[in-house]
């Protein structure tokens, strides 16, 4: 079964075929895109076999914390490849993101050894690490006798990789010498700018270039069509309202959150600088955000340019890019561009989010949890997620730089991989690494909330949100 | 007397304690869940924090005295004061007035208080999911009726103006019937004689209604108006199923609050003193609640 | 005289009316979207002009489930067996423990009899959390965390402090009488409390057994905090149901009608019962 199939990977992967020419052969032999995938994962892995023990942890059996996510999704479809190398069973939970982060929480706070590794984001961390539920991974990538050669940790994005990074110092740079690595990135997002590229079009409108440009734009274009809102951005009073589109414009600015004096934290939101920013942005929402913009999370903010209800978004690339298919009303109609809010500054500097694996302390085998994690993280997987499902956007350049994924991409994402690479370079997170992570950036949020209701003046709100970070901060004996 | 002693102890496997022993087991089960009580105790007098382990000590009562000026607080005590008192007032008017409509026993009557059970037996949880539906901007009915009316940017759960309207009218949805029924039993066991006697001197029915009906129904009232205060000041499926406490801290009720302080920002601490506020509120609650409660039964013993 | 019941009459028809369409309609809505297509659903305005279709149904029967983002495995039948074991567990072992201990309350006035009474009820008005959050981190260490066994102990919460009390008011209405008289003709303890005082009690006995299934049943807080996904009971997998499956209304309709029916169903057989139950003894049985 699948001989000549077989015949024509071999080919591939002894460098006798280039990959057109692989994909054209097995489209002739009537192979489904997705299951050439898998054959020539299967393939692949089998080469690398031969270098590296992978049947060493064969008839174990590894279990999995998972979210609803076209990332999960990717992975659960090439589980047989993983299974078949290494003669391990692999078994999961799923749970919707709403309800995701407390299982994480309940599971690793009551040191349950149910589940070996779960999906993580690179903030959560923050509280696992210090609290010490999950391991320092660099053991693992470090170590030759349990990581196959191919895995080549390099290839990971450094400001992905670093991110992920923390020495475990409230404060301490992200990716410094002396930093853990807490979770093993698997697929992240940068924050540009998502358009809807025929009501831009209508509105005679160009794409903004800075911030000054896009509170105009934003106007411009909602003035210019029917029913339509200028700008869609997340406003729900959660972290995840800062983290996206917010944050990346703030640091372009050169704004940070917290200022760090010799380990002592206090709250930096109180800047001319920022006050000025926060000002601008309350305006745009007020001017062209949603008229619920407070509740809107990532959902929202997606749903909404894929039903052409929003003429652009400032949030996660890969929002955009899913809008920009399946059954959306948009879909095929949107267009992605790079954005750097400062006018002075070079480059964008998104800030972003990294959907990580991270092993839990409690699992009862590490060693063989591993495997999954150098398989799942590792360049096969991630060639096969980026170019068979929608596992993008891939932390690996190795993917980045595949044809197949760069033409894939420019066929039906017009801008995607460019504004990837022009924004790549200033891509990591700029929040500061500390463990009241979430109660302060929430209340960022909340506060934001309230200045876009008018219920307090900007300077003022953010007067008062300094104060109280201040003394939480020192109420947890970080300042 | 010492014969019957004597007797009885033939009679009985150690009659003095028999009643330990058959009480016994509820009693260990429910011990074993004192030990997590005294746990939260115990934790609400600590810094804890899951994310700073080196950080825990105890700082006996800081969370406590914390709270007088943490606007947070005051703003969950609001909400979940309005959240109980307005569920309870309107659920006690409507289901009064339902009793009323159906105090006379009759086949169309009875059929109707059997339907009004169903929202009763509907998981609180669900029926916020039934109205979640309901309520979709897309093609919920109830949007749909709202344009009808004029209202075209009605947003019921995810507006912060509208939200506890939201809350509120699934709970009355669900509770209501509670009061019904406890209150038409309350109505239909009221001695005859007072209105007869009334009837026959002439005075008008609103007037019979706040002399005689409300004072001898009051019992009844006050004992269905405490359970359901206890219940309601508690509320967490409603809320949490349908905005999870948004949008903002609209909704942040007690229990609401304290999940996401434990597994969101896992602070322990705060969440465990938040918790025993609650506690100590519905305890003082439970106890008028018994009192109230054991008179009634007295009384309806007595009167049949 | 005739005018005014005239108006009255229809006053109350019309109010009648009203309070059954508020209350009917929700369920009657829920039921009908679960028939219709997505498509049918997403009509504006809103008809109720479509072909039924139980196709809804069969995909969650089947546990497969489309959305837009792709096809994924639910299941929901899995939630449904869970909440059918843990509610039945949870009365069984409530009755088992609640009955003999209501008897004895009731019966035999002994030392410290009421304080333990009231601790017990007062169980049912803690805050759950309160004793879910520390059992989260109990759980584990004593091996009860993901087991039906600690779900079916933290249920009954809800379940015993219910039995106990209203098993105790209608033990409380028995005659001590005629058990005594059983008693002088001979008969042990043990079987006067099973033949004379459970019978005479039954009827408190279904009724509170009745309620505590739809409380434990209906419950969401326990599970949500201490449940697996694979121990999980509908109230908690409609609500993860919900936000994985994103726009399929029909399907997400469906699951809500499959996880109220047999609460409904019990409710409309058992009505009597209930009735008497939620009275919490106001009322004589």
């Amino acid at each position: 079964m699948y001989d000549k199939e077989k015949d024509a990977i071999g080919a591939f992967l002894r460098g006798e075929m280039d990959r057109r020419a692989l994909i054209r052969r097995l489209g002739g032999l009537g192979m489904t895109a997705a299951s050439a995938g898998t054959l020539y994962n299967m393939m692949a892995s089998n080469a690398l076999a031969a270098d590296f023990d992978w049947q060493k942890h064969k008839g174990k059996s590894v279990k999995l914390l998972l979210n609803k996510h076209p990332y999960t999704d990717a992975m659960i479809a090439n589980l047989p490849a993983f299974k078949e190398l290494t003669g391990m069973d692999v078994s999961y939970d799923i749970f919707p993101e709403d309800v995701y982060f407390d299982k994480v929480t309940a599971a690793l706070s009551s040191r349950s050894s149910e589940y070996d590794a779960f999906m993580t984001g690179a903030y959560m961390t923050w509280t696992y690490g210090p609290a010490g539920w999950i391991v320092d991974h660099n053991e693992w990538i470090n170590d030759p006798s349990k990581t196959n050669p191919n895995y080549n940790w390099d290839d990971m994005l450094e400001g992905v990789r670093k991110s992920c990074a923390w020495n475990g110092v409230p404060g301490g740079e992200l990716g410094s010498d002396d930093a853990k690595q807490w979770c093993i990135p698997w697929g992240y997002e940068q924050n540009n700018l998502t358009f809807n590229a025929a009501m831009f079009e209508k509105a005679g409108v160009k794409v903004p270039t800075n911030l000054d440009e896009m509170l105009e734009a934003a106007a411009a274009v909602q003035a210019g069509n029917d029913g339509v809102y200028g700008i869609g951005v997340r406003g729900s009073r959660s972290w995840a309202t800062i983290h996206p589109g917010f944050l990346s414009a703030y640091a372009n600015f050169g704004e940070s959150d917290l200022s760090n004096d010799g380990g002592k934290l206090s709250a930096a939101m109180n800047t001319p600088g920022s006050k000025e920013f926060h000002a601008k942005w309350v305006k745009m929402i007020q001017e062209s955000g949603a008229s619920d913009w407070s509740t809107h999370t990532w959902y929202q903010v997606g749903t909404d340019l894929g039903a052409g209800k929003s003429a652009m978004i400032f949030d996660a690339d890969i929002l955009g890019y899913f809008m920009n298919g399946g059954e959306n009303a948009m879909a095929g109609q949107l267009q992605f561009a790079p954005f750097a809010a400062n006018p002075a500054a070079s480059a964008p500097t998104p800030n972003i989010w990294i959907w990580s694996l991270a092993m839990t302390k409690f699992s009862k085998d590490l060693d063989a949890t591993w495997y999954f994690m150098q398989w799942a993280s590792g360049p096969e997987h991630g060639l096969f997620g980026a170019t068979e499902m929608d596992f993008v956007n891939p932390v690996r350049k190795s993917v980045w730089d595949s044809d197949l994924f760069r033409e894939r991409l420019n066929k039906n994402y017009p801008g995607y991989v460019e504004m990837h690479d022009v924004s790549a370079p200033g891509a990591s997170i700029k929040f500061t690494a500390q463990p009241l992570f979430f109660d302060l950036t929430t209340e960022w949020a909340a506060t934001l909330q309230r200045m876009v209701a008018n219920e307090v003046p900007v300077d003022e709100g953010l007067d008062q949100l300094a104060q109280s970070m201040n003394s939480q901060l020192s109420e947890a004996g970080l300042r | 007397m010492t014969d019957t002693v004597m007797t009885r102890r033939r009679q009985f496997i150690s009659p003095r304690m028999l009643p330990y022993v058959l009480s016994l087991p509820a009693l260990i089960v429910c011990i074993g869940i004192l030990i997590p009580f005294v746990t939260a105790i115990y934790y609400s007098l600590q810094r804890y924090r899951m994310s700073q382990p080196w950080n825990r000590e105890m700082n006996w009562g800081e969370n406590y005295v914390r709270f007088l000026t943490d606007a947070d607080f005051w703003n969950t005590l609001k909400v979940s004061l309005v959240y109980a008192g307005s569920t309870v007032v309107l659920e006690l008017l409507l289901g009064l007035a339902i009793a009323l409509l159906l105090k006379k026993r009759s086949r169309v009557n009875n059929f109707i208080s059997i339907m009004l059970l169903l929202p009763l037996m509907t998981a609180p949880a669900l029926a916020a999911l039934m109205f979640k539906l309901m309520t979709n901007p897309n093609f919920g009915i109830l949007s749909y009726f709202m344009q009808v009316v004029g209202f075209d940017d009605f947003r019921w759960g995810s507006s912060p103006d509208t939200a506890l309207f939201t809350v509120i009218l699934v709970d009355i949805w669900v509770y209501t019937p509670f009061m019904m029924i406890l209150l038409l039993a309350g109505l239909r066991s009221l001695p005859t004689q007072p209105f007869e006697a009334a009837a026959l001197d002439g005075v008008p029915q609103l007037e019979q209604f706040w002399r005689i009906t409300l004072p001898m129904l009051m019992p009844y009232i006050l004992t269905a108006a405490l359970f359901r205060l206890l219940d309601s000041i508690q509320q967490f499926d409603i809320i949490y199923a349908m905005t999870q406490g948004g949008p903002g801290d609209t909704l942040m009720v007690f229990q609401v609050e304290a999940y996401l302080n434990f597994f969101q920002s896992t602070n322990v601490g705060r969440s465990a003193a938040l918790l025993l506020i609650l506690w100590a509120i519905t305890y003082v609650l439970s106890n008028i609640f018994v009192k109230n409660w054991l008179r009634l039964r007295e009384r309806a013993k007595g009167g049949a | 005289m005739d005018h005014t019941s005239f108006l009255e009459r229809w006053f109350r028809r019309v109010a009648l009316s009203i309070i059954v369409i508020f209350f009917m309609f929700p369920i009657f809505w829920i039921v009908l979207m679960s028939l219709q297509t997505n498509e049918t659903i997403l009509r504006s305005p809103p008809s109720m002009s479509f072909v039924p279709t139980f196709d809804n149904y069969l995909a969650i029967l089947a546990g497969r489930l489309d959305s837009n983002v792709a096809s994924m495995g639910i299941n929901f039948v899995n939630n449904l067996m869970n909440s059918i074991i843990l509610s039945v567990c949870s009365v069984a072992v409530a009755l088992c423990l609640g009955v003999p201990a209501a008897y004895a309350f009731a019966r035999h006035k002994f030392k410290g009899s009421e304080d333990i009474a009231f601790t017990l009820l007062s169980f049912r008005f803690a805050p759950p959390l309160l004793v879910l959050l520390p059992l989260t981190l109990y759980f584990q260490e004593i091996g009860l965390a993901d087991t039906y066994l600690g779900l079916v102990w933290v249920y009954q919460l809800i379940c015993l402090p219910l039995i106990l009390w209203i098993v105790r008011g209608y033990f409380e209405d028995i005659s001590p009488d005629i058990e005594y008289a059983y008693r002088i003709a001979g008969h042990s303890w043990f079987s006067t409390f099973r033949k004379i005082a459970l019978p005479l009690a039954g009827p408190g006995i279904a009724a509170a057994g009745l309620l505590a299934f739809i409380f434990a049943w209906n419950n969401f807080i326990f599970a949500l905090v201490l449940a697996s996904a694979d121990k999980q009971p509908v109230t908690v997998g409609a609500l993860a149901f919900v936000t994985a499956s994103g726009i399929q209304y029909g399907q997400i309709a469906a699951a809500i009608v499959l996880s109220i029916a047999p609460t409904l169903a019990l409710a409309l057989w058992a009505q009597k019962y209930l009735v008497e139950g939620l009275s919490l003894g106001a009322v004589k049985g």
